[in-house]
């Protein structure tokens, strides 16, 4: 009796973790194939973010506009060779960066500055190392038509994904027709940007209470607050524009190629310090390789030309007695906090990872 | 014969090279500070044009703890130029306005119109150009807001580059 009871029971444990594993997968794999719930898209993030976004009026994000969105963010139809996406500069697991001093384009030529980090860029208002576009939407124009990166023309661009057969239906479903455009296609990129939210780092659990950080992060924290006037913030952003000290003389003049002014040699943005520990090589030339190579940088390396930062001014090698010069402990202090702003979560969600690969995967 | 020749080769050289120095000088860019936004004429304000105004001091402690003598512009004068409203206009949904003030480092702060206005508040807010009698460093200048009677300096913002009247939403 207490056998075939026994027995009774083994099978239905196997049917229901049969039945289990069945919609594991089944859920797993429909995540990405399942009809999208149209309607406007919900930013998730901390109160302490705060709301100060920039959403173009005319391109609200919504759940099938990044769908469409991520799609091309993947898509290396947009580039002349078809070999190079906006994912092959700007890779997930190194918080969209391509690990790369200067990226190679479809001519294989390199870009002439450093691949930026993509992130909580819903709340950026200028964009690229020197600042020059207001919106997602307008830097798009750039790296997909500039003969050094993806090269293409946004009409050729729009012309080639015509011929895949999942596009019109998705345009239609984003922009009540099936019309491709390069607008369009710019658009449906930056919603999908829109959404690349980290706040899940070590940091923004301590901000929230809810971790304790080591002696070590703590003595970083306290290092870090001389650092905050340009890199501090919740996001560990700014959005400030400064000559950090690179160089006495400039082969890039960074804001001062646009505007002329003297003020402006060799100042460029202050990137995020979000994810900084996966982002090198570091500066807009990626010069540094390594973290370390930074904070030498700034502690003992500062280059005082006319138009350094007031922010670090006074702490030239020419006047080598007032440059920071931190101990090898401080120094690793300082890049124990700088390691607490990794979001590990962010560099593997799956709503941010290459589709494609995805389909393969479950395949 | 020879000396001669040389000086007419030299006086030839000078004459040609000369506009060329005066063309490099003229297309050195020049720093301006933008007024836009919600006024009726948006201007930009050069080192030259701030003379044309009425000249303002201000004396107040900068970041060293010291006290600095400021010479300026009233914010103010500048932004009625450009048809803002101020004065008798600034009532209703026009107390929701304020002033955007930006820097070459993206450095932002805010004033309310009505903080700028001499009809709400006694205090002097001036675009300056010079401290201690002499022009502002390039660190600072050569535009920086002044705010008299304000602890902190923070919104005494240096490298000023733009001055935008906006409503709030």
């Amino acid at each position: 009796m207490f056998t075939i009871i026994r027995k009774l029971s083994w099978k239905r444990t196997h049917l229901i973790c049969v039945l289990f594993a069945s919609v594991v997968i089944l859920s797993g794999w429909s995540a990405f194939h399942d009809p999208v719930v149209n309607g406007l898209f919900k930013f998730v993030y901390p109160a302490n973010f705060g709301n100060r976004i920039n959403e173009a009026a005319d391109n609200l994000t919504t759940n099938q506009g990044v769908y469409l969105g991520r799609l091309l963010f993947y898509e290396k139809k947009l580039s002349a060779n078809n070999q190079i996406s906006c994912g092959s500069c700007h890779q997930q697991e190194r918080a969209f960066t391509d690990g790369l001093a200067l990226s190679k384009g479809v001519d294989d030529v390199l870009t002439t500055r450093n691949s930026m980090s993509l992130v909580n860029l819903l709340w950026t208002r200028k964009f690229f190392w020197d600042g020059r576009a207001a919106s997602l939407e307008d830097q798009a124009d750039f790296p997909l038509t500039n003969p050094h990166e993806m090269g293409q023309s946004l009409a050729v661009s729009a012309d080639k994904i015509k011929n895949d057969s999942q596009y019109p239906s998705l345009f239609k479903m984003v922009y009540g027709d099936e019309r491709i455009t390069g607008d369009r296609i710019k658009k449906a990129i930056s919603q999908f940007e829109r959404t690349l939210i980290s706040a899940g780092s070590l940091y923004d659990q301590y901000l929230a209470d809810r971790y304790k950080p080591t002696e070590q992060q703590l003595r970083g924290i306290i290092l870090f607050k001389n650092c905050e006037h340009c890199h501090g913030g919740v996001k560990n952003y700014k959005e400030v524009f400064h000559n950090n000290g690179l160089d006495l003389e400039y082969k890039d003049g960074g804001i001062q190629v646009i505007t002329g002014l003297a003020a402006d040699a060799g100042r460029f943005k202050v990137p995020t310090l979000r994810n900084i520990a996966v982002t090198g090589p570091y500066m807009h030339d990626g010069r540094f390789k390594t973290l370390g190579e930074v904070i030498d940088h700034y502690s003992d390396h500062i280059a005082n030309s006319s138009a350094l930062s007031s922010f670090i001014q006074g702490r030239s090698e020419i006047n080598s007695d007032k440059m920071l010069r931190l101990t090898k402990i401080e120094k690793e202090d300082l890049m124990s906090f700088l390691n607490m702003l990794t979001d590990t979560a962010f560099l593997h969600t799956a709503a941010f990872s290459d589709p494609n690969l995805l389909s393969i995967k479950s395949k | 014969m020879y000396t001669q020749l040389k000086n007419h080769i030299v006086f030839l050289l000078f004459v040609a090279i000369v506009p060329f120095t005066v063309t490099a000088q003229t297309e050195t860019s020049q720093s301006i500070v933008k007024v836009s936004g919600e006024v009726l004429t948006p201007f930009n304000i050069t080192l030259a044009s701030l003379k044309e105004y009425k000249q303002t001091t201000v004396i107040r402690k900068d970041k060293d703890g010291k006290d600095h003598t400021y010479l300026g512009v009233e914010v103010s004068e500048l932004l009625e130029k450009a048809g803002a409203t101020l004065n008798k206009d600034l009532r209703g949904e026009n107390l929701t306005k304020y002033m955007l003030a930006e820097a070459s480092d993206g450095y932002q702060v805010i004033f309310a119109l009505a903080e700028l206005d001499g009809g709400f508040a006694d205090r002097k807010i001036i675009l300056t150009t010079n401290v201690d009698g002499h022009p502002l460093p390039a660190n600072e200048g050569p535009f920086r807001i002044i705010v008299s009677d304000e602890k902190l300096p923070a919104r005494c913002i240096r490298q000023l580059t733009s001055l935008a009247v906006k409503f709030a939403n």
